[in-house]
């Protein structure tokens, strides 16, 4: 009886472990595996929202121009892609576009300028809602920012294809930089729908690569697209994208080899990482900061009444310049980024070298400064209690940030205690994020701490300029006349190098200014295995060219 | 008789979805004037605050909450749960893509926290405060009082990093659809073994301390007593007398517990990156997926009734065994 049980166990065990034992294909070799934290929820060009969503539907889905990043010159450069060549007219009102005749849908069905017309059309359709509808400003649009077609688009055959720009605009080559969609898979759809039909459609593409398998919340397998004019017979076989949430865990498997890219790596893991043979890190200045915004209105005031009141603590340029100096911003960045970032002044990120103004120097941590400048404007410490106020009322307030982010947690502990060092009585409170950005968008708080990252091209516009109601992004209520005068002249200028000097002078006027404390620029890091070559990192991300990779042999 | 438990449980049934009714209409106020906007992340910040607005009313958040729920319910009562804001494709959908996993996951590893439980509660009264009964104890509370995470990540290190024999995440290998059936059922094997041990220890000794102290109850009752004196042997005592009185009150347990899987086992799914129920109801209230959050709840609380409706049924027709065979 005995020995039938344990023929019986002994007989599982094998079931269930010999088919493991006997270890499946071999490893592929040329397949390169990316870590990303979560499953895309769209790969549909028209709605893609995030950043990893945006990368993979690129590599999918082929746009008119490509852009790379010029380290020399730190701007970005304008390359063919399905536009093997380009002519702007004199007044740069139209440009005339040579489409490649050599690119075919993953269905057999050849692109043409058809596809590019149809694009703009479902781009800017208010029934499609993409995520572009709105932005297209340069062009002739109706009264519900759709684009006017005729006016537009002339066909001139199904490669040569002219487009015409608004009177008196400035279009750049952003203006036609996006992925272009194929005309006969999604005409068929009815453009309400556009929105919820990923699953019918079939992913038709003409991009670098093509999906080959979507494992929902697994992995998303991309392989290269042999007929694209970037197909590199030498190049790897497969693109993978691994969903790990867990940091730590992709961490491991990256050192255990079991992915070769992971990007975002905190400043605390690049010894380890640097110390494993197999890998190597790369870190680039990036164009992400940190910064404290002080609330320059009265946020109760201008939710009721609408109207611009100085904000009764933070209103003052002069106060908000001493709380910049009393922030010790390098204790941050030493000790929670190991250096791995930069402080910053203005809006302007450094990459972007030929706009950035290297003549101003950063607000140094100077607590006595901070002082100084506060009693200056009557913030006092009158009974000797060590806390300021100005008119019987105490120098007080809560500074909110979101939570689930290590970094500004340390930050924000580090502030406080440096605020209370010069005798500000300020309290700091972390937030779930949707209810913080709920918040922040809806200008309820007088001090909080967040981050941008700068577009490329820069746009400052849509975040500083002063018209509030057209410009909810200006969270902090700044307003320089000056400013938007410099902003409303980028907007309508043609050279670059005016525009550079423009950018100059409005960093200048906002170091003046310090509408907000700018903390610090981050490092964009990224660690990857070193069997890929060809691999690089641009503020672009490195993702990009990513088809010119290959695996060392 | 039959009569009776024929009503109880339709009772039973009624009262369910009266609850499961209560539960989704709470939620859906309680969402809606919860703060935080599931529109934000979809509204570019360089559009106008006039095609914002565009964007946010296609979201019908607008209406009066009275109409919003009107139209909830009458979708409701159709089957549909709306259209997932982050997914955007029906929410049934998007619960099809997570729930066999949770399913399955849950029952395999209920399965073995049911049997490893019984068995070693077994082994233990074998002879009590024996040399294995103690040990068995103490090893238990041991591994009870670490949490899963933390055995999680200890496997990973010790069966993935170091001995390699396991892979530390996922459901299945990148090349699984090239492999044959049998080497499908290895991939899944071998990435479910760490995951399942995770989830189940916990479980494991739950079960295994429930049915200890309940078979040590049971047999110090004067009814075994009685039975050893007419000579029944202990092998017989235990199986036919012993076990059943034993594991009636643990019905009830293995209901609730069985209930609390299938609602999601958001650590193991996190650690070993798992597609399931856990995860996407978690992601789901953090990006105020409002349909989405309503829908998993809606399954898993009747997944709970269910289990729960199941465990009584069975804990009545056990009762009436033990009744008639007393009786006899």
């Amino acid at each position: 009886m005995r020995s039938k049980k344990l023929y019986i166990i002994v007989l599982l065990l094998i079931i269930i472990f010999l088919p493991s034992c006997q270890q499946q294909s071999p490893l592929n070799s040329n397949r390169v595996v990316v870590a990303i934290s979560s499953d895309v929820q769209s790969l549909n060009p028209l709605f893609v929202m995030n950043y990893d969503e945006g990368n993979i539907s690129e590599l999918l889905y082929a746009s008119l121009v490509q852009h790379d990043w010029d380290f020399q010159k730190g701007e970005m450069d304008t390359e063919p892609m399905l536009a093997k060549s380009w002519e702007w007219n004199k007044d740069s009102s139209s440009i005339t576009l040579n489409l490649r005749k050599d690119v075919k849908w993953s269905d057999g069905k050849p692109f043409t300028a058809n596809d590019v017309v149809f694009s703009f059309d479902v781009y800017s359709d208010p029934q499609v809602q993409s995520r572009l509808y709105g932005t297209f400003k340069h062009f002739y649009l109706d009264s519900a920012s759709h684009i006017i077609l005729k006016k537009t688009f002339i066909v001139e055959n199904p490669y040569k294809l002219v487009i015409n720009f608004k009177k008196g605009s400035i279009p750049t080559f952003y203006d036609i930089d996006f992925p272009i969609v194929p005309r006969h898979i999604f005409e068929s759809i009815d453009r309400k729908n556009l929105i919820t039909a990923e699953k019918e459609m079939k992913p038709v593409t003409d991009g670098p690569f093509s999906l080959a398998e979507w494992d929902r919340n697994q992995s998303i397998i991309l392989k290269p697209n042999k007929q694209s004019f970037s197909y590199n017979p030498n190049g790897i076989s497969e693109l993978i994208f691994k969903i790990v949430p867990d940091y730590n865990s992709q961490i491991n498997q990256l050192k255990k080899g079991e992915i070769d890219l992971v990007q975002d790596i905190k400043a605390d893991d690049i010894h380890s990482l640097k110390e494993n043979s197999k890998l190597d890190v790369l870190s680039l200045k990036g164009r992400d900061y940190d910064y404290i915004g002080w609330n320059n209105i009265d946020p109760k005031i201008y939710n009721t009444t609408r109207k611009l009141v100085p904000n009764k603590l933070f209103g003052d340029p002069i106060v908000r310049s001493a709380l910049t100096y009393a922030i010790n911003r390098n204790e941050i960045l030493k000790e929670f980024l190991d250096n791995h970032g930069e402080i910053a002044i203005g809006p302007v990120a450094p990459i972007f070298k030929n706009a950035y103004d290297t003549s101003l120097i950063f607000r140094s941590y100077n607590p006595q400064k901070a002082k100084d400048l506060l009693a200056s404007r009557g913030w006092k410490d009158i009974n000797n209690t060590g806390k300021l106020s100005k008119n019987g009322k105490e120098f007080s307030f809560t500074l909110y940030y979101p939570s689930g982010n290590p970094r500004r947690k340390f930050a924000a502990s580090i502030i406080q205690n440096n605020l209370r060092a010069i005798g500000i009585n300020i309290k700091t409170e972390k937030m779930e994020p949707e209810v913080f950005f709920q918040k922040m968008y809806n200008r309820e708080f007088d001090a909080w701490m967040a981050g941008w990252s700068v577009p490329i091209p820069i746009d400052l516009k849509t975040y500083w300029y002063s018209n509030l109601d057209d410009t909810p992004m200006n969270i902090y209520g700044y307003n320089d006349k000056n400013v938007d005068l410099l902003l409303d002249k980028i907007e309508n200028e043609k050279s670059t190098v005016r525009s550079d000097n423009n950018y100059k002078k409005i960093q200048q006027l906002m170091y003046h200014d310090e509408p907000v404390t700018f903390l610090y620029w981050i490092d964009n890091i990224i660690a990857y295995n070193k069997r890929i070559k060809n691999m690089s990192n641009s503020p672009l991300g490195p993702l990009h060219h990513c088809w010119d990779w290959s695996i060392k042999k | 008789m039959n009569k009776e438990i024929t009503k109880t449980i339709i009772k039973r049934i009624l009262s369910s979805i009266l609850v499961l009714f209560l539960l989704i209409t709470f939620l859906f106020f309680l969402l809606r004037v919860s703060p935080g906007t599931p529109y934000q992340k979809f509204v570019s910040p360089e559009l106008s605050p006039k095609l914002s607005s565009i964007v946010k009313k296609s979201f019908n958040l607008d209406s009066p909450l009275p109409n919003q729920y009107k139209s909830f319910i009458i979708n409701l009562v159709q089957g549909d749960f709306g259209i997932s804001y982050t997914y955007r494709i029906p929410v049934i959908e998007v619960i099809k893509n997570y729930l066999p996993f949770t399913l399955i996951f849950s029952l395999i590893s209920f399965v073995i926290q049911l049997s490893l439980g019984f068995l070693l509660a077994l082994i233990s009264v074998k002879k009590i405060n024996g040399f294995l009964d103690s040990t068995i104890s103490k090893t238990s509370l041991f591994f009870y009082s670490i949490p899963s995470f933390v055995i999680g990540v200890f496997l990973i290190l010790i069966f993935s990093d170091w001995l390699n024999i396991f892979p530390s995440s996922g459901l299945n290998s990148f090349d699984f659809n090239s492999y044959t059936l049998l080497g499908k059922l290895a991939d899944y094997t071998t990435h479910m073994i760490l995951p399942l041990i995770t989830l189940s220890l916990g479980g494991i000794i739950i079960f295994y301390k429930y049915l200890r102290d309940n078979l040590v109850e049971v047999y110090n009752k004067s009814f075994v007593e009685n039975l050893r004196m007419h000579g029944f042997s202990e092998k017989y005592i235990t199986r036919k007398h012993v076990i059943p009185n034993a594991i009636s009150p643990l019905i009830s347990v293995v209901g609730v517990e069985l209930g609390l899987l299938f609602g999601g086992t958001l650590i193991t799914e996190v650690i070993f990156s798992l597609p399931g129920m856990g995860r996407l109801t978690v992601n789901a209230i953090l990006s105020r997926d409002y349909p989405l959050v309503i829908g998993c709840t809606f399954v898993v609380g009747t997944l709970i009734i269910i289990t729960n409706l199941a465990a009584d049924i069975i804990k009545a027709k056990l009762d009436k065994r033990l009744l008639k065979g007393i009786l006899n």
